[in-house]
């Protein structure tokens, strides 16, 4: 029951219409403005990106580039209320960077539709960004840690040579060899194939599209069976965008992190779908474009051209990932058996789902030892 | 104190005895204590009588005993066991004792209370060379000075000696007896304090953070508040401390980063020495800034006596309330156990039940956990504030597996799997670790919770919940009467001697812990009502029964320990059945001819290898003329089911559906590999996509020299591999089904998922075909 709405009151803000340039929402952070350098930053085919970089006012320390999941951003790395990432890395005597690839919901890409593929992803804001810091760190060892299709875009780049010489590569939740829940997978396709010429993203914020809207019954999908009464909530946790997974174990997350999820997590675009599937159904990243000569740097088979790695790979996982199961599991099982002589090691984070492995409270304790354990013995 | 007490009539005669012979007379407070238990030199009554007196002999037994603990050396009146010494240990002191004095000792006799001064003592009334001298323990430590309330007991007290005519095993005795009401006569001297702020606490004291339970609760304090803890460790000094510490988390399976370290202080120090073994300034500091006392420290040890135990887990217990109730009030959390509840016969466990009879428990751990529960208990009538966290078994954890591979749970499963038989118990009073730590941290962190009793006791395990449990993992085990398995499990344990299970043998020998377990397995469930609002209130996970499920990670970890064992490839097998293959093979790359067929028997040793490996083990012979003309054997195999989850080899539709993976030997000694693999594609051919294996065949460390496909004949795969389906003849008719019936529902799915897949992605692949329209959403 997808009924479509005349409700001038569901419709976008009228600043939308006559905005020309795309400007990034502010970061949402308690350290010094001063130390806070928001680059200008283009993907090589125009699309203005989110590039941040943490001044430590020290110019030896090794670089750390941060890649965000889907549909969140940057701001999952800065978290106020609890100790992030970014405290942990600075703390340690790292320096670090912030991307925002066109998946952030600092960006409006994904709700307006400035349509893209993983591909893009893998091939223009990774490598870019690279290029970019490059230039500014110089031969200082550069790190990157990376969560959920962040990682997962990343083992793309990083197959097709496109970052070659990276110091260490930490990766959380997914990388070569994606697996869903098969309940997952069938609904991610009934729901795509049913929906996609009604809308185009599903939100996650119940507050912006109202009560009575057409997307009403997915949130009414998403409460089902559901322990928090909150929209956001039962959409994020309950039923991920309506899949029915879960993004995290709800006891992790502080009370203030429970409000701002949707500030964390943007809404997700529907037409990634074809490409997520496709990607998901073959257990391995494959690239979407197979006659577009543009993308052709970008390997068939991400796992066919594994052996292109050439930097030591942590991966991580939570114990109860609700969303990519134990896929860090069966990735270095396929690794250390296609590929031995790559350094591939794989941390399980007992207790832990997906998101709350950076947004936790306990992150610091449980999640980010493992991390540094990995960075300073490489810098 | 006296004089508030001195209103009492009934227990004040009794209070006063032990108190005068505790106190030797004059005023001796929990630090006084602790400084004469500890000190090296008493001063003990001369024995002139021959042929050795008591002093000589407790001063060779104790050059004796010196060589078995770490120091090198024991004085005659400190603890064996507080020394440093093991039960392993102990058991070698009475063999050396028995070779060099002549004597025999009794190993329990050590176990009850082993200072040198009391063996020698023992030793020479058993030999009968020395006058009796039936006087409590405490008196000989204290000395000299004889208060004159020993002259004139009172007639409780008055009568035991002599009348001491029940056998040991049922009654404690009358020597703790005496020291456990001296104990607790010392929580009277403890000061008056004021109510604690009702905050959540921000520098919180925690000792036994290097043990199984205080390890969690540690990393748990960190998580669910912003305290700084500060851990004390048995340590020389701090670095000795914080490195004792980051070993524990880590042998716990907890993280042991900068994170952590940035959070605590560690304090070396000893719940046993007076004032925790801290300097002067550094306790008063301490009194003055922490918000909280969470003691976690305690000796567990079902073999030693009340005497052995006491320092740590009575008088550390002590030293923690006067901690708490001096300087700023704070409330003191202490971990008791559900073990003051351990006397054979108790009606009920519940939070606010009267404790066990002190009179009836039997194991030293029982009575010094009931003796400082109650001692602080009459700390609460100081104005202390005291939480009482009582756990039952605290089981491995539900995660990460880490358990604690001394204690007698752990033990009791590695049994119950070992000998597939389990002792007619009617309750396990057990819950994993993480929900004990957590439920634990989440009272001491609310202000609310403080001040009352809770069992952390978790959904009791009936017996029938634990047989059905094991018969899942496709462990039948079979139930015996207590005393029966008892004796089994010991003749087992004896005839083929399990290293990491000594202990075990030794507590099914000694007559004192068998007490312990029979109250342990014949008790009551123990209920937890207030525990259960807690949990609802703060919205904590709820308990939940610690099944297999929740088991599983710890199973393994004790297998991989060497305590449990996992079901193996070469023991009987739980279900098995044939596969015959005939097919053709020849020089990778030209046309196969060569004739070559399998026989092979499958067959899976427990449910535990299909769920976490998905892995079948084979054996039987490979006939083929290209290799050899006798047939070849299988040395080893496996197949997997869907392996790497189908992940196809290259690019393409070709899911793997299973692997086979064989060595095999031929008659001259050569060694062969086979690999082998049958393959999903998105075909209509699904009966033979099952059934085909596609095999590469080469010499041990060669590439492949042959290649080919061997098929599983259609007529022979549902005779073999359904109707030929064999199960452990052990098994009744029933359990033979059911095992029969799991494995085709599991097999049946998994190949079901793993033909499944290629279809998928075609169809997908036409999905991605329908046009996607342009977005209909208004704001575009």
């Amino acid at each position: 029951m997808i009924f479509r709405t005349t409700n001038p009151r569901t419709t976008r803000p009228a600043l939308r219409k006559v905005r020309t340039t795309t400007t990034l929402r502010a970061l949402h952070h308690r350290l010094d403005p001063a130390r806070v350098e928001e680059i200008p930053f283009h993907a090589p085919d125009g699309v203005r990106l989110g590039l941040t970089r943490i001044d430590t006012g020290d110019a030896d320390r090794p670089a750390v580039l941060l890649l965000h999941g889907h549909t969140a951003s940057a701001d999952m790395f800065l978290l106020p209320e609890t100790r992030n990432l970014v405290d942990v890395l600075l703390a340690e005597g790292y320096e670090p960077w912030l991307l925002d690839w066109r998946g952030s919901c600092r960006l409006p890409y994904n709700e307006t539709g400035r349509r893209y593929t993983y591909d893009d992803v893998a091939l223009h804001d990774i490598p870019e960004a690279v290029r970019h810091m490059r230039t500014r760190i110089g031969d200082r060892p550069l790190f990157v840690v990376a969560h959920c299709i962040g990682s997962l875009t990343l083992s793309l780049s990083m197959t097709a040579g496109l970052v070659p010489g990276l110091a260490g590569v930490v990766s959380q939740g997914v990388f070569l060899t994606p697996k869903l829940a098969g309940r997952t997978s069938l609904r991610m396709t009934l729901a795509g194939e049913l929906l996609k010429s009604r809308i185009d993203h599903i939100p996650v914020d119940f507050r912006k599209v109202g009560l009575w809207s057409k997307y009403t019954p997915l949130f009414a999908l998403a409460s089902r069976k559901a322990t928090c009464p909150d929209p956001t909530c039962q959409i994020l946790h309950n039923s991920a965008w309506g899949t029915g997974a879960s993004l995290f174990v709800h006891e992790h997350l502080t009370d203030t992190t429970h409000q701002r999820l949707a500030e964390l997590l943007g809404p997700a675009p529907l037409w990634i779908l074809p490409h997520l599937r496709r990607i998901e159904l073959a257990r391995t990243v494959v690239r979407w474009h197979d006659t577009d000569h543009r993308y052709r740097a970008l390997p068939q088979n991400a796992l066919d051209a594994a052996a292109r790695i050439d930097t030591p790979v942590l991966l991580l996982a939570g114990s109860e990932n609700g969303l990519w199961l134990d896929s860090q599991n069966l990735c270095r099982d396929v690794l250390a058996h296609r590929q031995p002589q790559l350094d591939v090691t794989y941390t399980e984070i007992p207790g832990y789902g997906h998101l709350d492995t950076f947004l936790g409270r306990g992150a610091a304790l449980d999640v980010f030892g493992h991390i540094l354990d990995f960075l300073d013995e490489r810098r | 104190m006296r004089e508030v007490n001195e209103n009492v009539p009934a227990a004040v005669d009794q209070r006063a005895t032990a108190e005068a012979i505790e106190r030797g007379g004059v005023g001796l407070t929990v630090t006084d204590l602790l400084a004469k238990v500890t000190a090296p030199a008493a001063t003990t009554r001369p024995d002139a009588d021959p042929p050795r007196d008591v002093d000589t002999l407790a001063a060779t037994i104790a050059g004796i005993a010196g060589r078995y603990v770490p120091a090198g050396r024991l004085s005659p009146d400190a603890d064996f066991f507080d020394a440093g010494g093991t039960s392993v240990s102990a058991v070698e002191l009475v063999a050396a004792l028995e070779a060099e004095l002549g004597t025999q000792l009794d190993l329990d006799e050590v176990f009850a209370d082993a200072r040198p001064i009391n063996l020698a003592k023992r030793m020479l009334a058993r030999t009968g060379a020395a006058t009796a001298v039936p006087e409590a323990a405490a008196a000989a430590a204290i000395g000299a000075v004889r208060p004159q309330a020993v002259a004139t007991p009172p007639p409780l007290l008055a009568g035991s000696p002599p009348r001491l005519t029940t056998p040991s095993d049922s009654t404690a005795r009358p020597d703790d007896l005496t020291q456990i009401l001296a104990d607790l006569s010392l929580a009277d001297r403890l000061p008056f304090t004021a109510s604690p702020d009702p905050v959540a606490p921000r520098r919180i004291l925690l000792t036994g953070a290097t043990g199984f339970l205080g390890s969690h609760m540690l990393l748990d304090l960190l998580r669910h508040s912003d305290a700084h803890v500060h851990c004390l460790v048995r340590a020389a000094d701090e670095k000795g401390a914080l490195t004792r510490l980051g070993e524990a988390l880590k042998g716990y399976a907890l993280p042991w980063s900068s994170e952590v370290r940035r959070r605590i202080t560690v304090l070396p120090g000893d719940i046993r020495q007076p004032h925790l073994g801290l300097p002067g300034d550094l306790w008063n500091t301490l009194a003055h800034e922490l918000d909280s006392v969470v003691g976690v420290a305690a000796a567990v040890d079902f073999l030693r006596g009340y005497q052995s135990l006491r320092t740590s887990n009575v008088l550390g217990a002590l030293t923690l309330a006067e901690l708490a109730a001096t300087g700023r009030p704070k409330p003191l959390h202490h971990i008791s156990s559900v073990a003051v509840f351990n006397e054979v016969g108790i009606p009920s466990m519940g939070e606010d039940d009267p404790l066990a009879h002190i009179d009836r428990l039997v194991a030293g751990y029982d009575q010094t956990k009931w003796a400082a529960e109650v001692a602080l208990r009459r700390a609460r009538d100081h104005g202390l504030v005291v939480t009482a966290l009582r756990p039952g078994g605290i089981g491995g954890h539900t995660r990460t597996g880490a358990c604690n591979p001394q204690d007698l749970s752990s033990g009791l499963i590695s049994a119950f799997g070992r000998f597939r038989t389990v002792p007619a118990f009617r309750y396990l009073n057990a819950a994993p670790v993480d929900w004990v730590s957590r439920v634990a941290v989440a009272a001491i962190c609310e202000p609310d919770a403080w001040g009352f009793d809770y069992n952390l006791t978790g959904v009791p395990n009936t017996l029938d919940d634990v047989v059905r449990d094991m018969a899942l993992g496709g462990m039948h085990v079979r139930v015996q009467d207590w005393d029966e398995w008892r004796a089994d499990a010991l003749a087992r344990l004896q005839a083929e001697p399990v290293p990491e299970l000594a202990f075990l043998t030794r507590v099914l020998q000694s007559p004192t812990a068998l007490k312990l377990c029979e109250a342990t397995l014949k008790g009551p469930a123990a209920t937890a009502d207030r525990t259960t609002a807690l949990v609802e209130a703060l919205g904590l996970p709820p308990a939940a029964r610690y099944d297999a499920r929740a088991q599983l990670k710890t199973f393994e970890r004790l297998a991989h320990d060497g305590l449990a064992r996992l079901p193996h490839k070469d023991d009987q097998p739980y279900l098995w059945f044939t596969e015959t293959t005939e097919g053709r093979v020849g020089p990778v790359g030209a046309t196969p001819d060569t004739p070559c067929a399998m026989s092979l028997t499958l067959s899976i040793a427990s449910m535990h290898q299909l769920v976490t490996d998905r892995r079948v083990d084979v054996r039987g012979e490979l006939t083929c003329p290209a290799l050899h003309p006798e047939p070849l054997t299988v040395a080893r195999g496996d197949i997997w089911v869907r392996p790497e989850e189908g992940i196809p080899h290259g690019h393409g539709l070709r899911h793997q559906l299973l692997r086979y993976r064989l060595e095999l030997t031929d008659t001259d000694g050569g060694r062969w590999w086979l690999e082998g693999h049958k393959y999903a594609r998105a075909r209509r051919d699904l009966w033979r996509q099952t059934r085909a294996l596609t095999v590469q065949l080469g010499r041990e460390g060669e590439p492949a020299s042959l290649a080919g496909e061997v098929v599983v004949p259609a007529d022979s795969y549902v005779r073999d591999q359904i109707d030929g389906i064999r199960v452990d003849p052990r098994l009744t008719g029933q359990e033979k089904r059911a095992a029969k019936l799991t494995w085709l529902a599991w097999f049946g799915l998994e190949m079901g998922r793993g033909l499944i897949g290629p279809f998928a992605r075609a169809a997908a692949d036409l999905l991605d075909l329908r046009r996607t329209p342009n977005s209909t959403e208004h704001h575009r």
